[in-house]
């Protein structure tokens, strides 16, 4: 008798751990591959929690504060997408948007909108969701440095006052297009229990406005299904899949690997010779392939002897290799770098001074960094071949970006390779990410590959801020979040805020010219290329329609849900 | 059961008491060793937009309240020592607010259904056939031999990418990554368990196979010296019969196999950390590698932990069973030499 009871007790524990592993779920199902788009590259580890306020919210609630958004439209909305293309607002729970006067933005909801439970989208969910990131802290408090009260004179109607002595329009209308608005009466209650709650909400039955719901998630994949009483279905039409899978790989190669074999049909990985790959396509179908997006900064700490001296920083800036990085490092998806904080090309090109840059700037020039070496600075080249300066400093530095970033440690293997071809020693270590963020927000190192704002609509403000500007930023051995190369100017502060303040684009360009001239005169850092502010392939195998260069359909090179209301089963 | 055999095991117990209480100590102090600060990777995460204003200061603030981490090194030291006490591992920084159990719990099934079959089916397969080529010698011996050696010195991450490459790649006859088919929800039915296996298939080959390779040449070798010692000479010379001067050899030989099987045992829980890479395979690996990555402490401290108690434990096992397995360690402890 014991015996059996022991055997039906292991039959028991078998099945119990069977159905662990398996979920508990007991009806087979397989998605049908044509009803089903696979996508990849937000999601990495276990999701955790859907919640936007969290830490680390789950693919498709993540963000990190900027147009790079996940998932707008998906589960949660925002008012408008902004298209990092051409510059314009898509809407979305907004229906427009205008400047009643210079520090006062009024938002009209769309009409009918609707929470997942039917619940009425109003005005009132608009201030409750802004007013959170000023009860609390989350990824969108720092709009309440830049507004003064956030109101909603009727349900269709939200009125943005400006902080009459901070106004930044740019930025305002930033914080409209990347925050997701989220329903009162679910919310109300958890914000009622303070940070610690809200933080600790996991938010696994979350009801948003959007297009999809989560229909499964596990540490292998999220599953979301369509939700067909979409608000907005006659408005925006409602996309064709069915299901929206995010496959949680644990390698980049893994996640290529299935996009190579039509496993994955939509992707923000960094793919090596992305036009290789059969039925593959990016946004443009050459050169670059990606829209540059953002620009990844060679950061240098002006507190270090001899890279607190600007010719170094210019003998080292005519020094790198611009062209070689392009080559070696990301796979041509850029130009070479240009010596200024405005990107090129697309929404920012309208401030870029071409014959500024020429005039002011720096280009690869080996000769010149040379001739800046000996003839300006006077230094002597040691027996080692690097160069030491009248007073003793050695031009012996540190460059430093987390170990796993291959692209730019690639990219500063070419600085290193470059700068010592002028005798300039400089050393790469790549130590693990922490390591990294930690020395470079506490300024615990000589030079650091690292990232600063991308394009939205308050760049490329937020980027000079990000390299320029030393308000709020706390002494060496505390952690700043900006401004890491604790650069101070005060010529600086009133051109930003003139910057920010300034309502035509010629006042902009205008105040943007001279904060770029700053910037080319003093380097307190080295733009070294141009990276997609989201990588954005797909596998036409499967989904056709993906959004291109040449056939826009107003959506853009982002994963935002107007991609998915293009998209046609093959 | 003596009075010296359980004061034997007495004081076992008490050596291994005094080991898990330096290992659960060392277990918090050592993540915190590492340099870098969860909070920081945090920030990161939302500075890597940039434009954010002063209220970066305060959410930073908040992070480090919300984690405890203001308060005094010792004071966070009692804190995990009373969670301890009470079973809960705490919750994770880089995956907030999953609890560490909760993450250990959904990966922990995948390594144990991958490792245990591949370490004892290796283990058992290898040890046989070491101990088959030992005794068989000749042309057996040679051909084993030599394919085991080149087995059991194939990194086992090589192996992986090679098995990868070519049955996902180029002959695409299994799938290449998961514990399942993406899109596919987990169930109880046939067609699920099938897909499971077949991506089970290729990350089990990639460990057994060297698991059997590494196991047999150390049986071989060990299995070929006892063959050789006076023990043996002298049972041959009085005519004992073949199979039961064998039977003394494998329990001879075991011994130190025994020890490697408990130990693989012990450190199994930690995952098998670049199968799970190339195969993006469920499991404990990469879930401990991503929390070194992200200084998520009480995630690295849970998973340790585990692995400290799992390898204890084995020991322990082993410390019990090597008196039944050798005759010689049990009269040395009740005394009987």
């Amino acid at each position: 008798m014991a015996k059996h009871g022991l055997h039906i007790r292991l039959v028991t524990a078998v099945t119990a751990l069977a159905l662990a592993v398996a979920g508990s779920v007991a009806v087979a199902q397989t998605l049908p591959r044509n009803q089903t788009l696979y996508i990849g590259g937000f999601q990495w580890g276990p999701p955790t929690n859907f919640n936007p306020l969290a830490s680390s919210p789950a693919w498709p609630t993540g963000g990190d504060g900027s147009m790079n958004l996940q998932a707008d439209g998906y589960l949660y909305e925002t008012l408008f997408m902004f298209n990092i293309v051409d510059g314009s607002y898509e809407p979305l729970l907004g229906k427009s948007m205008s400047w009643t006067t210079p520090t006062q933005l009024t938002v009209k909801l769309q009409p009918g909108s609707q929470w997942q439970d039917g619940q009425p989208v109003t005005a009132s969910d608009v201030v409750f969701s802004y007013e959170l990131g000023k009860k609390f802290s989350t990824s969108y408090s720092g709009m309440w440095d830049y507004l003064a009260s956030v109101q909603a004179p009727d349900p269709q109607t939200v009125v943005l006052n400006l902080n009459p002595s901070k106004p930044n329009p740019g930025l305002i209308e930033q914080y409209v297009s990347t925050v997701y608005i989220l329903p009162q009466h679910i919310w109300q209650a958890v914000a009622d229990k303070g940070q610690s709650a809200l933080l600790q909400y996991e938010n696994f039955q979350p009801v948003g406005s959007g297009t999809y719901k989560v229909m499964s998630h596990n540490p292998q994949q999220v599953v979301l299904q369509r939700f067909d009483n979409y608000w907005g279905k006659d408005l925006y039409g409602m996309p064709a899949p069915e299901y929206v899978v995010h496959p949680i790989f644990k390698s980049n190669d893994a996640g290529n690997l299935a996009l190579k074999q039509g496993n994955l049909d939509w992707s923000q990985e960094f793919v090596p010779e992305v036009w290789t790959i059969k039925n593959a396509g990016t946004w443009y179908s050459q050169k670059p392939y990606y829209v540059p997006g953002s620009i990844p900064m060679l950061v240098i700490n002006l507190q270090k002897p001899g890279l607190d001296n600007p010719l170094v920083r210019r003998a080292l800036a005519y020094a790198i290799n611009y062209p070689l990085i392009v080559e070696t490092a990301v796979s041509n998806y850029s130009a070479p770098a240009k010596s200024s904080l405005i990107l090129p090309t697309g929404v920012e090109s309208k401030y870029f001074d071409a014959q500024q840059v020429e005039q002011d700037g720096w280009s690869y020039d080996p000769a010149k960094a040379k001739d800046i070496l000996e003839n300006q600075l006077h230094a002597k080249k040691g027996s080692d071949g690097v160069y030491v300066l009248p007073d003793g400093t050695k031009l012996s530095f540190t460059v430093e970006t987390p170990y796993g970033w291959t692209d730019w440690m690639a990219a500063l293997q070419v600085v290193s390779q470059s700068a010592k071809a002028v005798g300039i020693d400089v050393t790469t270590k790549f130590p693990q990410a922490p390591v990294v963020t930690t020395d470079v927000q506490t300024g615990n190192f000589d030079m650091a590959c690292w990232y600063i704002s991308g394009v939205g609509p308050a760049s490329p403000w937020s980027r000079f801020r990000d390299m320029l500007d030393s308000r709020n930023v706390p002494p060496v051995g505390q952690n700043a979040f900006w401004d890491y190369n604790r650069y101070s100017n005060p010529k600086v502060a009133p051109l930003l805020d003139q910057a920010g303040a300034a309502t035509s684009v010629a006042a902009k360009k205008a105040a943007y010219a001279q904060l770029d001239k700053i910037f080319m005169q003093d380097i307190p850092g080295i733009p070294l290329m141009y990276r997609a502010l989201l990588f954005y392939e797909f596998n036409t195998s499967v989904w056709t329609g993906f959004p291109t260069a040449a056939n826009p359909n107003h959506a853009q090179p982002l994963f935002n849900i107007d991609v998915l209301r293009s998209l046609k089963a093959k | 059961m003596s009075a010296r055999f359980r004061r034997y095991i007495l004081t076992k117990l008490v050596w291994y008491l005094v080991a898990l209480l330096a290992a659960v100590s060392l277990n918090f102090f050592l993540p915190r060793v590492i340099p870098g600060n969860p909070v920081d990777t945090i920030m990161a995460h939302f500075l890597q937009s940039g434009g954010q204003g002063a209220a970066a200061g305060k959410m930073y603030q908040a992070f480090i309240a919300q984690f405890g981490l203001e308060r005094p090194l010792w004071g966070q030291f009692l804190t995990y020592l009373g969670d301890i006490a009470h079973g809960s591992l705490g919750q994770s920084f880089s995956l907030f607010p999953a609890h560490v159990t909760t993450l250990i719990g959904q990966a922990a099934p995948w390594t144990i259904a991958l490792q245990l079959p591949a370490i004892l089916i290796g283990w058992i397969l290898g040890n046989l056939l070491g101990a088959l080529a030992a005794f068989k010698r000749g042309a057996f011996d040679r051909n084993l031999f030599v394919t085991a050696l080149a087995f059991s010195s194939i990194p086992y991450y090589a192996l992986a990418i090679v098995l990868l490459y070519v049955f996902a790649v180029v002959l695409p006859i299994f799938p290449a990554s998961g514990g399942y088919a993406f899109g596919t929800i987990p169930n109880l039915s046939w067609s699920f368990i099938f897909d499971a296996l077949s991506h089970y298939l290729l990350p089990f080959l990639s460990l057994v196979v060297i698991a059997i390779g590494g196991q047999a040449v150390g049986m071989r070798s060990m299995a070929i010296y006892e063959l050789g010692s006076d023990y043996v000479n002298y049972a041959t010379s009085l005519g004992v019969s073949d199979r039961r001067v064998l039977g003394y050899v494998f329990r001879n030989a075991m011994l130190p196999q025994i020890t490697g099987l408990a130990l693989s045992l012990g450190t199994l829980v930690g995952g098998a950390l670049i199968t799970e890479i190339v195969f993006s395979y469920p499991g404990v690996g990469t879930l401990l590698f991503n929390a070194i990555n992200a200084n998520d402490y009480p995630l690295i401290q849970g998973i340790t932990l585990i692995i400290i108690v799992a390898v204890l434990l084995a020991n322990f096992l082993v410390d019990m069973a090597y008196g039944y397995i050798d005759p010689r360690i049990r009269a040395a402890r009740s005394g009987e030499r």
